[in-house]
Parts: C-alpha cells; structure tokens; sequence
C-alpha cells in the first residue's frame, strides 16, 4: 500500500513522459489519420457556421457579393406570415411526433428483446425502413393514401370507416405527414433494444421475484434503466424533428400543400434560399433555428439530471 | 497462419492507405473535370425531359458543332427540374465553371438581373436573330430594364383543348369557330357535360383555373394583369383581378359544389397528365373532362399512355371574361441563357441562332414545342401527322403560330418564383374558403411587393 501509495506520488510530480522516436511517429501518424475528418469538420461544419452567422447579416442573392443590412433579415423573419406558419406547423409536428417515436420504438425494442428465435432477422426487417431514400418512402406512402383509389382508403372503406382525405384535407394532412415520419423507426429501436440487453440479468431476476406485473418492473426497472437510451433518443429526436424537410417538401412542394397545412420551418428555408435566392433571409432562419435547437437540447440537458440515471450514479 | 497473413509486409500500411485515398479521390474529382468546360468546345446543360428530348438536342448540339468546326460538344441532360436545376447552375456559375449555354424552364429574369446571365442585346444586333425576330409579349419573359437575358427559342403555347367526339355527342358543334368566345358563354357550355354522380364528378366540362402558373394568362382575359412590368409594381389584387376570381368561385359553387376535395377524390381534371402523386390517369384522356386549357406540349403525348379514348380533339382560342375584349394566348417557354463566365460566349450564340431558326423546326416536328422566332418555316409534328393526318397537323400549327403572336407578356417580374407562390397561395385558400378573394389577394399583393421591393433596393 505504502508502495503503491509512494508510486503513486512520484507519478504525480515527476515532469511529463517525453515521447521517444517511435511515439513521435505514432502521434504524427494518428494526426494525418485524423487530419482528413478535421479538415472536413472544419471546411465542410465550422466555416459554413460561421458563415451562416455572417450571411445572415447581409443581403446575399448567392450571385454577386453579400452586401451589409444589420438584424433587416430577422425584422424581416418576424413579419413573415409564411415564417410564423410553418414554425407554428414544425413545433406542433415536434410535440405529437417525438413521443409518439419514442413510444412505439420502446414497445418495438421490447417485443423484440423478448424475441429469441430469428431475432436477427426481425431487427433487420425493422431497420430497413430507415434505409429506404426518404423520397421513396413518401412517393409511396402518397400513392398508398390517394383518396379514392389508394389501398389504405380502400380497406378503411370495406372494414366501414369513412376515410379522410390524408393528404388534400388541410386538416389530415399535418397528421398525415407525422404518420410517415414514424414509419423508419429503426435507430430509435435497436438504440432502445441496446439499452434493454445491457440491463444486469440479476436485476432483471430480482424485479421478478419482487413484483410478478410486468409493468412494475417497466416502470421501476426497465425505463429508469434506459433513461439514457431514452435520452439521446429524445434529444436525436428533437432535433431531427425540427429539421423535418424531405417529407414535406415531396407532399407538399414550396407552398406547402394543402392550403399551408404541410408548411414547414425547412421548407420555408429552402425555398427562401433556392427558390427566391433570399440567402441572407435563410441563413437568419438557419440561425434562429439553430439557436432555438440549441437552448431546447440544453434545457433537456438540465432536466435530465433528475430522470436519467447512469451505472454507477451515486445518486 | 492468418497472423502470419496479417503480418506480410504487402498488408496496407498507413502510407499505401493514404496512397489508396489520393487516388481514391482523384477519381472521385474526375467526373467533375469531365462536366468542367473548355474552350472551343461547346457545353450545354438541359434541366429534365425524356430520352428523346435529351437525344434531340444532342444531335442538334453535335450537328453545328460539327459544321462550326467546334471540338467535340457536351450535351448534359437532365439535371433536375425546378430549384434542383437551378442550384447546380447557380453553382457552377458562382464556381466559375459554368456550362456555355444552358436551357431554363424558369424565366431568367430574376438571376438576369442578378448578374447570373450575360445581356445578349449587343450580340443580337447585326445577328441572324435580331431583336425584331422575336414576339415582343414573349421576350419581356427575358428582359429587365432594357437588357435581354435570355431568348425563349421554342414554347408550349397555351389555347383550349377540347374533345370534339364528347361535344358531338352532346350535338354541339365542334368546330373551332364555334367554340365560345367568352367565359360566360363557355360557363354555359360546360354545364351541358358535368355530371356528378353524389359526391363523385363523373363528367366535367370546363373547369375555373386553379394553376397558378397561368393566371396571368387569364387575368389577361380579363383586361388585367399580375404584375406590371412598365412600372415594377405588383396588381395582384386590381379590379380586373377581383372580378375574375370572384367569377371562378361563382361558377364553380354553381357547377362544382363549391368543393375542391369532392373535384380531386374523383379524378386528375387538372390537366392532361396521369398525376405522380396520386396514379391518378387524367380525366381528359379518359373522355371525362370535355375540355381544359393547356400547353401544346400535349400534342406530342397525348397518343401515348395513358391512350385517350378518343381519337378527334381540337384546340380552339382562350376566351376572354367580362372586363376583357379579345382573346389572348400564353406560353411556358423553353429559355435559353448563356451563363456569365461561359468561356465560348460567341460560339453558344451562334448555337442559339441556329437553333432559334433552323435547330427548332426538327425539334418541333418530334416534340410540339413551338418555334416562336419569326423566322422559322414550321413544319408539322410527325407524331400528329401519323395520328390525324397532314391536313390536321398543318391546321394546327397554324393555329399556334397566330396564338404564339398574340402571347400576354408573362415571367416577367425579378421575383417570379416568390410572385408565383403568392398567386398559388392565394388561389388555394380561396378555393379551401380559408379567406374570401379580396383578402387572399390583397395578401398576396402586399408579399409580392414587399418582396419586389427589397430585390430592387441593391
């Protein structure tokens, strides 16, 4: 102890370990590996950040040089019917869609924890929805839901629902475009199924013996265990959430359709950058949004020091 | 043994993997190098279309090439359309390697302006395209505050379609002088045809305009206009234009329920197309819709699939409303821009001349895409002429050619895109009864301007 103690002390103070000749090529050689990731990070993250920031400030058709206008593109931003709409459609999307996900890929994760035959095989057929090209997957939900001749409406109709309009009715069709969203639910799953695996076998024994219900030892055991999976799924989940595009933009186009309904912060973005070559106006949008983003995730961040719970937490 | 494997001296070392990925992207970079322009030699991007129209314009690139003494031209097809396009060319052009001549299926004023595209007034004088060649009402579509921007060297011509078989079946006349001459007149016609069977439409007649794209045309119908070139101001929500949504929303709460969902659930009755969104075949074709208003780009399609129930259709004039006086025509054209940094300016005009008067009559005989340079001798589609004979195709042609002369100056704001929202934006909530027309317009009005405004600031 004493000579543990006493390496322990020569350890701290002595000057730091000089690296030999061998070291020195093995740190010039884990730099140039990393090289290529931080220059991309750099040229392809942090410059067009800062840009952004910048960009944001002027007036920029993308043809010609940016030219200096102060906060015009945020006064602008606030009086923007179309801005106003779509935010107002995005956190609304955000609100219903996360914990939707989040449920239903918790349930997903379950089942398939419990599956112990072709197990393999079901988390594959999970995950491929998340592969599929999210304009596919739009294109076929929108052919899937065609109001007369579609399948979905077909069989509403035989089993005797009277059917909505899922994607002409400026009522359905928010909703309709939170269904897609939930359909490539396979991160959030295999996220979920990681977390359940690594819960100790001894754990899961004792809440057995403890309490035969099932959902005592959901609501006591499993989730409390998770919480982190559960977290950085939240957190994912928000983010992509207010970032949702490729959805909309292949259901609704740049207006929207119908009537405003499928109108959405990114789409608003685009098309202001793209479509009426406002990149100043954009980057301002991209700015906000990025600073709203980043203050929801931190708020989070903050509640989660008391329903997230770590191996190994004193608390 | 597989350590041994591992081990050999031939296992890749982190010098041959930074090799691997220099090589790996210089490989990467060499299709770029391949789209990248050089001088002498022609480059030319087209945004979208099919193989034909693809294959025609590389023939048509590669022929005056050939004849120019030009090295070997680049013919780069489909793009993407809309803002897909658009991104790529801005791209390029803000790289400094733009194509030499580019096709735009969106009007070139607003990135003109900008500085995106070269003036081509000086280039024109003294050329076989003079400013003189060209339509005036169909220029404007390329022009902002004096400078050209751009020529639209062909355009799909918009009249009346209707299905002669359907109005001689009612005992209507089908001949196109009968065809009305109004909106009232052609109100009370389409009344004859529609038939809705609940709440299903079986049969439509003629349908108020829902296309935002083209409301300018009808808003020239009636005396009006959407945006004022002379003055740079916006009149979305003038008199003429009041009148003239107040008379759809009349006419199609008394034809049409006054529903858009009840119209869309039954059918694609907006124009002649199978709908992508909805596989929905279009109602036209399928002998459901007595007429429409649409571009002559339908003629070169309309025999194919979906194939039509029926064999005789007509065009006839656009009718004019109550504040108009006499019919005008309108065009989606095909521009073409040569972008600023183009390394072979002169050459890419001298393709666009050839092009404007000779390249566009073998273009127009496979894709009915109208010649609008006064210069050119038409000669007829040969899809048409197979399908309804000489005489027919020769007609119709004809006929295009008065209605490409009469076109109502259109695509002619700096903030087209942005104006043309507005108007679809405005068009759907009156028709969804978000908002009754004067304030949907005046909306729109205000947006447009304020928008107009800020792009002419500087």
């Amino acid at each position: 102890m004493a000579i543990l103690a006493k390496e322990n002390t020569a350890g701290a103070s002595s000057p730091p370990r000089r690296l030999g000749l061998a070291g020195r090529g093995e740190a010039r050689a884990g730099f140039l590996f990393a090289l290529p990731w931080m220059v991309g990070l750099t040229v392809f993250t942090i410059i067009p950040l800062l840009l952004t920031f910048y960009i944001a400030q002027t007036k920029f058709q993308i043809v010609g040089p940016p030219k200096y206008v102060g906060l015009a593109n945020y006064a602008a931003m606030w009086i923007d019917p179309a801005m106003w709409t779509s935010a107002r459609n995005t956190m609304f999307f955000a609100v219903v869609s996360v914990p939707i996900k989040l449920v239903i890929a918790l349930g997903l994760a379950l089942l398939l924890n419990r599956v112990t035959a072709l197990s393999g095989f079901y988390r594959t057929v999970f995950y491929l929805p998340f592969l599929m090209p999210a304009v596919a997957g739009s294109i076929v939900f929108m052919l899937l839901l065609t109001p007369d001749a579609g399948p979905v409406n077909i069989a509403l109709k035989a089993l005797g629902f009277s059917p909505p309009d899922w994607l002409l009715d400026p009522k359905a069709a928010l909703w309709t475009i939170i269904l897609l969203s939930l359909w490539p639910l396979g991160v959030e799953t295999l996220v979920f199924l990681g977390g359940l695996q690594n819960i100790p076998q001894d754990v899961s024994e004792a809440a057995d013996l403890d309490s035969p219900r099932g959902w005592h030892k959901l609501v006591w055991i499993t989730i409390p265990l998770i919480s982190p999976m559960i977290l950085f799924n939240l957190v994912i989940g928000i983010i992509y959430s207010f970032q949702v595009f490729t959805q909309a933009l292949v259901v609704g186009g740049t207006t929207g359709k119908p009537a405003e309904a499928t109108l959405m912060y990114m789409v608003v973005l685009y098309r202001a950058a793209f479509r009426y070559f406002n990149v100043g106006y954009a980057a301002a949008m991209a700015t906000v949004l990025f600073v709203g983003v980043l203050l929801l995730t931190l708020l989070i961040f903050r509640t989660a020091r008391s329903w997230v719970h770590y191996e190994g937490d004193s608390r | 043994m597989s350590i041994m494997t591992y081990a050999t001296p031939k296992a890749l070392s982190r010098r041959s993997f930074l090799q691997s990925s220099a090589a790996a992207g210089a490989a990467l970079a060499m299709p770029g190098a391949a789209w990248s322009q050089a001088e002498g030699q022609l480059l030319l991007w087209l945004p979208g279309g099919s193989d034909l129209f693809c294959k025609i314009h590389t023939g048509l690139l590669d022929s005056f090439s050939a004849k120019a003494g030009l090295g070997a031209a680049s013919t780069v097809c489909g793009l993407g359309q809309d803002t897909e396009f658009t991104q790529a060319l801005i791209g390029s052009i803000t790289a400094g390697n733009p194509p030499d001549i580019s096709m735009l299926w969106d009007s070139p004023v607003s990135l003109g302006a900008q500085g995106a595209f070269m003036p081509l007034d000086e280039m024109m004088k003294g050329s076989q395209i003079p400013i003189e060649t060209w339509p005036a009402g169909l220029l404007s579509s390329c022009q902002f505050k004096g400078a050209t921007y751009g020529l639209p060297v062909t355009a799909g011509v918009y009249s009346m379609w209707y299905n002669e078989e359907l109005f001689e079946a009612k005992g209507i006349p089908s001949d196109r002088a009968s065809f009305p001459k109004t909106w009232a007149d052609l109100r009370k016609l389409s009344k004859e045809f529609t038939e809705w069977d609940g709440d299903t439409l079986k049969v439509a007649g003629f349908m108020p305009n829902r296309v935002s794209e083209t409301m300018a045309i009808w808003s020239a119908l009636n005396g009006g206009m959407l945006f004022d070139e002379a003055n740079l101001k916006y009149v979305l929500d003038s008199e003429q234009n009041i009148e003239m949504m107040n008379f759809f929303v009349d006419w199609f709460e008394e034809e049409y329920k006054g529903d858009v969902n009840l119209i869309d659930r039954s059918g694609n009755f907006r124009d002649g197309y199978a709908d992508g969104n909805t596989g929905m075949g279009p109602a036209f074709r399928e002998g459901r819709q007595a007429g429409m208003q649409s571009g002559s780009w339908l003629m070169g399609d309309i025999y194919a699939d979906p194939v039509p129930v029926f064999t005789r259709w007509n065009l006839a004039p656009n009718p004019y409303g109550p504040s108009g006086t006499a019919s005008v025509s309108g065009t989606w054209p095909n521009w073409f821009v040569i972008p600023v940094g183009s390394k072979n300016a002169q050459a890419a005009f001298d393709y666009l001349s050839f092009l404007a008067v000779e390249g566009s009559v073998e273009w127009y005989q496979q894709i009915p895409d109208v010649p609008t340079n006064s210069q050119v001798k038409l000669k007829a589609p040969t899809g048409l002429v197979e399908n309804r004979g000489q005489e027919f195709a020769d007609d119709l042609s004809t006929f295009l050619g008065t209605q490409a002369a009469i076109v109502t100056p259109m695509w002619n704001s700096p903030v087209q895109s942005f104006g043309n929202d507005q108007v679809a934006r405005a068009i759907e909530k009156i028709y969804t009864k978000a908002q009754p027309v004067k304030e949907a317009l005046a909306e729109a009005q205000a947006a447009s301007q304020a928008e107009l405004e800020r792009v002419l600031a500087g």
